[in-house]
């Protein structure tokens, strides 16, 4: 995925921005210590299902009737297929429609409604004609850690030898410092950072390793701070 | 209530309990209602490849199949380490005494979250003791696995000034790149900034 970013000098460039996975130490195999894979299927659709079935029957003692002499929840045709490419719709009474209104329903902690909205989409924007800013805002690695939860994280990449030396700059500056620096979308660069359009939205941060000739540039991304709630839920347990 | 865990800093141990934390819990959640043009209102749904098949929440499944498709009982399933030897399962941390070492921040910054927990003491004084540790800046890790498995998460212990905090994940597979490891496109003045300055409340 691009990324457009400038530097301390406000130059900019479009580099590469990578996920990254978790380093895994265990493989499952068959039984034949073959290769398994995971593939999401169906298990039922919305003509299968509970409230379908209590549409037609009425009663849930009929419907426990059915399911045992008619099986009427199962599509023996469809259930099971493996499903990819799937999409997301709007549904009606009438079908699938195309054009809604969407309302956000902003609740609190504790539960009560805080606010009802229009649903705004915002783009996203960070490989967009303005680069991601360099703030300068530089916060140190251990106050930093001590404030805020860094629920995601990308590596930004070199595309050629001209980007190598601009993020390789980067990296060691923020090295010597210790210190992640705050990142920020936007022409007047306030903005949070927003990946995809009406996705979430992140508090960024930049951290640079270097090891000899070789960098590391992490985007840590935040939205939410290292706190304790104002009510804990004693039984949150997992 | 949550199971005890007990933990061991310095050769003192203590129980604590674990309280999980979430974005919904520090800030609320949003929901999403949808009208068409005549006001009717609209459910999210899911649309399966063959463009007529429509799944409500829970109508999908995950299943583990072999090479030719065939499903496969997790049971069944052998888990093997990198060397393809056989690997012996891990207890839950909530059946031993889980030594904190001590960690760096690099490590604790290297690491994916999975899941963030407030750390309650069972009784007072362990608190204080914990708390003391981690309100100064240390950071503490250990393997971590929640009801026992085939792999540990690692745990990071660390907090503020008034509460401590335990986060799970695994280390993220960081590479340092090179000149010539470039990939391919798919497609100011400094200054220090005080953290509270950082809003979370509006990012919705």
């Amino acid at each position: 995925m691009p990324i457009n970013i400038s530097n301390a000098k406000r130059r900019d460039a479009v580099v590469a921005m990578e996920g990254l996975i978790p380093q895994r130490q265990v493989q499952y195999l068959d039984p034949h210590h073959r290769p398994v894979a995971t593939r999401r299927l169906l298990k039922t659709d919305i003509t299968h299902d509970l409230p379908a079935l209590m549409k037609k029957r009425k009663t849930p003692a009929a419907v426990a009737t059915a399911l045992i002499k008619e099986d009427p929840e199962i599509d023996i045709e469809e259930f099971g297929m493996f499903l990819a490419d799937t999409s997301r719709v709007y549904v009606t009474k009438k079908g699938i429609v195309h054009l809604v209104e969407e309302q956000e329903l902003l609740y609190n902690p504790d539960g009560t409604l805080r606010d009802k909205r229009p649903r705004k989409k915002e783009p996203q924007n960070i490989n967009t004609d303005v680069p991601l800013k360099w703030t300068g805002k530089f916060i140190k690695k251990n106050d930093a850690v001590q404030k805020f939860i860094f629920t995601n994280k990308k590596q930004l990449v070199h595309v050629n030898g001209l980007t190598f030396d601009f993020l390789f700059e980067m990296a060691k500056t923020l090295h010597k410092k210790d210190s992640l620096l705050l990142i920020r979308g936007g022409e007047k660069g306030d903005q949070p950072v927003i990946m995809n359009r009406g996705g979430k939205a992140y508090n960024a941060f930049l951290e640079g390793r270097v090891k000899g000739e070789s960098y590391c540039l992490i985007l840590h991304l935040s939205n939410m701070e290292l706190k304790r709630p104002k009510e804990v839920d004693e039984n949150a347990a997992e | 209530m949550p199971r005890p865990l007990t933990l061991s800093l310095d050769g003192r141990e203590f129980d604590v309990r674990i309280l999980k934390v979430d974005r919904e819990k520090l800030y609320g959640n949003v929901e999403i209602e949808a009208f068409d043009e005549k006001g009717n209102p609209a459910q999210l749904l899911v649309l399966a490849p063959d463009g007529k098949t429509l799944i409500d929440k829970g109508g999908t499944a995950l299943a583990t199949v072999d090479e030719n498709g065939d499903s496969i009982s997790r049971a069944d399933l052998v888990a093997v380490d990198e060397d393809g030897q056989k690997i012996e399962t891990v207890p839950s941390s909530f059946n031993e005494v889980n030594v904190l070492k001590k960690a760096s921040v690099e490590d604790y910054l290297s690491q994916l979250v999975k899941s963030v927990y407030l750390i309650e003491p069972v009784e007072n004084e362990d608190k204080k003791y914990l708390q003391d540790h981690v309100g100064s800046g240390l950071i503490y890790n250990f393997d971590f696995s929640y009801r026992g498995g085939t792999e540990y998460d690692k745990a990071f212990t660390l907090g503020n000034k008034t509460d401590a905090f335990m986060i799970v994940g695994k280390r993220a597979e960081l590479e340092f790149v090179k000149l010539n490891q470039a990939v391919d496109l798919d497609a100011t003045e400094e200054q220090e900034v005080s953290t509270d300055e950082i809003n979370f409340e509006n990012l919705t």
